[in-house]
């Protein structure tokens, strides 16, 4: 390229509108320059501010569809499973084959012996578990699967407990009225959660809001704009907000007429706080030898929270994906209570944070999620119940290995796995291995070859975002659809979930007349048929032309301003009409370690256990920067950037001989990776740091060389359902290859 | 007219947004190693539990007086009168293995970059000169979600942004008179 040419497309140059790559916090808009049917370059939302700029991942782009690791034509296993030996297939072959495996194990152990593993990987609106494999399943007359939002299950629960609906976040424009915002577990620097979310703070901070970061990790966005870095042991966050409720108590700071009119039960937190309920005051004293945090920091956060207002608390769901995870967002969400900053500009309810308009949960679809009867939804947070029913994600390996006789609802032989890397992506890889070479058949849909693709029987290449019409929702902000147009076609012989899902349909001879219809059709169809859709996106053609459609609403919203401003006539969806701080529908669970009230307990694999004697060390699994969960983990433009590494305090790594740049084990019971370490003051002592998503890779030891740190966390779910992602013990020692 | 860039140290998460963005604008070959035009910088520093970390995000700075102009023996590298672009006549480089690359020596700002391929010729941000006479910004600064990038004639960036040329981690050279305004980091 000659310098004059730098930066031009130059003519006969199309420029494709899409955007949302993955299953990422952001979704944001890319625009695609194409020659000849070749992606040239990307360029970002350069129309109206807020504009939806993209993060380097979406900037990666090229790298990621052109990749020469691509899966281009269908492939059977021929070598041992699991051991990546493949064989290219025609598309016939391959499609005939897993037809006939569906039915075969149909026919002979019942549609309960299909298991459907979709997550939400490389999926839009359309090329989605639920509108693809799961509605062909259905319709073939069934399947298993595991329950339990992997995220966020102790959000929801919390949600569903308190506040009786999900919709109790603001947009983030209103972080601008906000005088104080605490980021509990929140690192949208990295994990974005939501376009412009950090923007929005970084611009709240310099019209000079305060900035207060909880986190065992000083994370990117601690680094720019916390004006105070609270470093705390995972797993302890409910202590320290019992704590700060018993200093705003004792100091009577906390808004007794907001909990008087608001919610119900505060007295019954009062009396656990204080000490009345079990003779143990949870004094920021108590707290400091759970937490690792000062007491006096602990009372310095409860007064700010209690005297600057409003103030918003953000929480991650990070710090509830632990043993008890459920209870840091109920505490959460009390302390927002006493702070009267649920349901004005300026505060957050931290919860669950769907805000009113586009979210990825539809309005249409919410009742399946919240509401109901009394019977209805407490059966929604009955995990054991749940389980019994269905196996919590966290357990599904353990139900595949198991199935009847271990007490789980059925005897699995066929895992059908799409938009999902699950041997990677949920917990204890090494369970995974063994269960999936338990499975009589595995067929999996991937773009990669990952490690879960690698157990396929049959793997069929699938398209990316840029290789077919969709459009996509943000997670909870926004408010904005963006249509994912097609921009190139498919590499080799790569087809889209639709379409193998179309091909089986046939096969199997269901009738589901949603399979006759082109893509275009079936989009169209899903755009007709959500509510909050069909009158924003009126003009399609438009959409499609524009790439994005933003709605503009006259001031930033705030979930449960009716709620405050007339409690009379606007009552919470609860089962009170209130703030639910007690919550009946947990009580009549009566389960000993799910309390009606937020409470902390000790958790399994925190800093308490007994475990912890061979395991010294905590570790957390956050977002890295450079990946959607495992998806980008192959993308070297990218991991150049930063690349797997434990992050380890300095004096963790002094005691254990352990230099900047070494070669690390890190292992407890379940499994063992080897990665270097990055020896840093940026942690807090007694914690270590993988970053989510790497991609496992087993040497000839079985002992993983990716950093991948699920070969370290626990297949158990907490009693409210939540993941243990971040309750997990381990021990770190040098590493030398032998000779 | 001097063109030039202005950079927010207070904004920058170090998100590496504009890093890959100017590759994707630039990279000749996506498989390859790329070079950076643009990186940025993390400077870690203090004890825990009183880290400090700030990002700098650097490119060529198009000097007033490019040392490393004086330094290429095949006289490759030229400073354009009428914007002040410093631009690579890379036909004209001799490759990095025939003159050992004074210019990456002389260059303060580690802006000078080759490929991993042998022989490589020089290469560095030209500001993307093709867009800006498009009427476009460089790419790093429509792609950044901080908004903490700017570029323009570096006068008018003075005048909007201020005269600071120093920020933690960047000390100004006074014999090249980089073409940069900071905003430096507030200290927190």
């Amino acid at each position: 390229m000659s310098t004059a040419e730098s930066g031009r497309s130059g003519a006969d140059v199309r420029i494709v509108p899409t955007g949302g790559c993955y299953d990422c916090g952001g979704k944001c808009v890319l625009k695609v320059h194409v020659k000849d049917g070749v992606a040239i370059r990307v360029d970002t939302d350069d129309g109206e501010e807020p504009q939806l700029r993209a993060c380097a991942k979406g900037r990666a782009m090229r790298r990621q569809v052109y990749a020469p690791d691509r899966l281009l034509y269908p492939q059977k296993r021929v070598g041992p499973r699991g051991e990546g030996r493949f064989e290219r297939v025609s598309w016939d072959e391959a499609l005939d084959r897993v037809a006939s495996e569906l039915s075969r194990v149909k026919a002979a152990f019942g549609a309960e012996a299909i298991v459907a593993m979709t997550l939400s990987g490389a999926s839009g609106s359309l090329h989605s578990g639920n509108m693809t494999l799961r509605r062909l399943l259905k319709s073939f007359g069934g399947y298993s699967s595991s329950w339990g939002d992997v995220s966020g299950q102790g959000a929801l629960f919390s949600s569903r407990a308190t506040y009786g609906t999900l919709t109790n976040g603001n947009s983030r424009d209103d972080l601008m009225n906000s005088r104080l915002i605490i980021l509990w577990g929140f690192n949208p620097a990295t994990s974005i959660w939501s376009t412009n979310t950090i923007f929005h703070i970084t611009q709240a901070k310099e019209a000079g809001a305060r900035i207060v970061v909880v986190d065992p990790r000083f994370t990117n966005t601690a680094a720019v704009l916390a004006d105070e870095w609270i470093p705390i042991r995972p797993g302890t966050d409910t202590a320290m907000m019992a704590a700060m409720a018993y200093v705003m108590v004792s100091e009577n700071i906390h808004d007794r007429a907001f909990l008087e009119r608001y919610t119900v039960g505060f007295e019954k937190y009062e009396d656990y706080v204080l000490g009345r309920e079990d003779g143990l005051a949870k004094t920021p004293q108590w707290a400091e030898a759970k937490t690792g945090v000062p007491a006096e920091v602990i009372a310095s956060l409860a007064r700010q929270y209690a005297n600057l207002r409003p103030g918003a608390l953000i929480v991650g769901m990070a710090p509830g994906r632990v043993a008890y995870g459920e209870q840091f967002h109920r505490a959460a969400s009390t302390l927002a209570a006493m702070t009267g900053n649920v349901g004005v500009h300026g505060g957050n309810a931290a919860g669950f944070e769907r805000t009113a308009v586009v979210p990825m949960i539809p309005e249409a679809f919410t009742k399946f999620f919240e509401g109901g009867s009394y019977e209805a939804q407490r059966k929604r947070l009955d995990a054991p119940g749940r389980n019994r029913i269905q196996p919590h994600g966290s357990r599904i390996w353990d139900a595949i290995l198991e199935g009847k006789a271990g007490g789980y609802p059925a005897d699995y032989k066929l895992a059908y796995i799409a938009f999902n890397n699950p041997l990677n992506q949920f917990v204890n890889t090494n369970k995974g291995v063994q269960a999936l070479h338990k499975l009589e058949f595995i067929v999996v849909h991937e773009q990669f070859m990952t490690a879960t693709a690698r157990f396929a029987d049959i793997l069929l290449p699938v398209t990316t975002v840029w290789e077919r019409n969709d459009f996509v929702r943000p997670w909870m902000g926004g408010p904005y659809f963006i249509c994912q147009n097609k921009v190139i076609e498919p590499p080799g012989e790569a087809r889209s979930d639709v379409d193998i899902c179309r091909e089986l349909a046939r096969r199997l001879n269901v009738s589901d007349p949603f399979f006759d219809l082109t893509e275009e059709e079936m989009i169209r169809q899903m755009v007709e048929a959500m509510q909050d859709v069909t009158p924003e996106i009126g003009d399609y053609e438009k959409f499609k032309r524009e790439g994005s459609h933003k709605i503009k609403r006259p001031e930033p919203q705030v979930s449960f301003k009716k709620q405050i401003d007339d409690p009379e006539n606007n009552p919470f969806p609860t089962v009170t009409g209130k703030i639910e701080i007690f919550s009946q529908l947990v009580a009549d669970l009566d389960y000993p370690d799910l309390p009606p009230i937020p409470k902390h307990l000790d958790a399994w694999e925190g800093p308490e256990d007994p475990l912890a004697k061979r395991f010294p060390l905590q570790l957390v699994t956050y977002h890295h920067r450079v990946r959607a969960h495992s998806c980008f983990g192959n993308n070297p433009w990218l991991n150049r950037l930063e690349p797997q590494s434990l992050w380890l305090n300095s004096r963790d790594a002094k005691s254990r001989g352990v230099g900047n740049g070494q070669m690390v084990r890190v292992f407890n019971d379940r499994g063992e990776t080897i990665v270097p370490a990055a020896v840093s003051e940026r942690i807090m002592p007694g914690v270590v740091a993988l970053g989510e998503g790497a991609w496992y890779r087993p040497d000839e030891k079985g002992r993983d060389r990716g950093g991948c740190p699920n070969v370290l966390t626990r297949n158990d779910c907490s009693p409210g359902g939540a993941f243990p992602y971040n309750g997990c013990l381990v021990q770190v020692e040098r590493f030398a290859e032998e000779g | 007219m001097q063109l030039g860039f202005y950079f927010d140290q207070n904004r920058c998460t170090g998100c590496d947004a504009c890093t890959v963005a100017c590759k994707d604008l630039h990279a000749e070959n996506l498989f390859e190693e790329p070079a950076d035009w643009r990186w940025v910088v993390e400077l870690e520093s203090g004890a825990y539990p009183h880290p400090s970390v700030h990002y700098i995000a650097l490119s060529c700075l198009h000097c007033a007086q490019p040392s490393c102009i004086e330094a290429c023996p095949a006289g490759a590298i030229e400073k354009r009168a009428q914007d002040g672009i410093v631009v690579v006549h890379r036909e004209q480089c001799l490759g990095r293995d025939v003159c050992g690359a004074p210019c990456r020596e002389a260059c303060p700002y580690d802006a000078v970059r080759f490929g991993p391929e042998p022989d490589a010729r020089m290469q560095k941000c030209d500001f993307c000169l093709g867009r800006w006479e498009d009427g476009q910004l460089p790419v790093c600064v429509t792609a950044c979600p901080m908004r903490a990038l700017d570029a323009g004639d570096i006068e008018e960036l003075r005048r909007k942004y201020g005269d600071d040329k120093e920020m933690p981690g960047f000390e100004h050279s006074e014999a090249n008179r980089p073409s940069l305004v900071v905003k430096a980091r507030k200290s927190i």
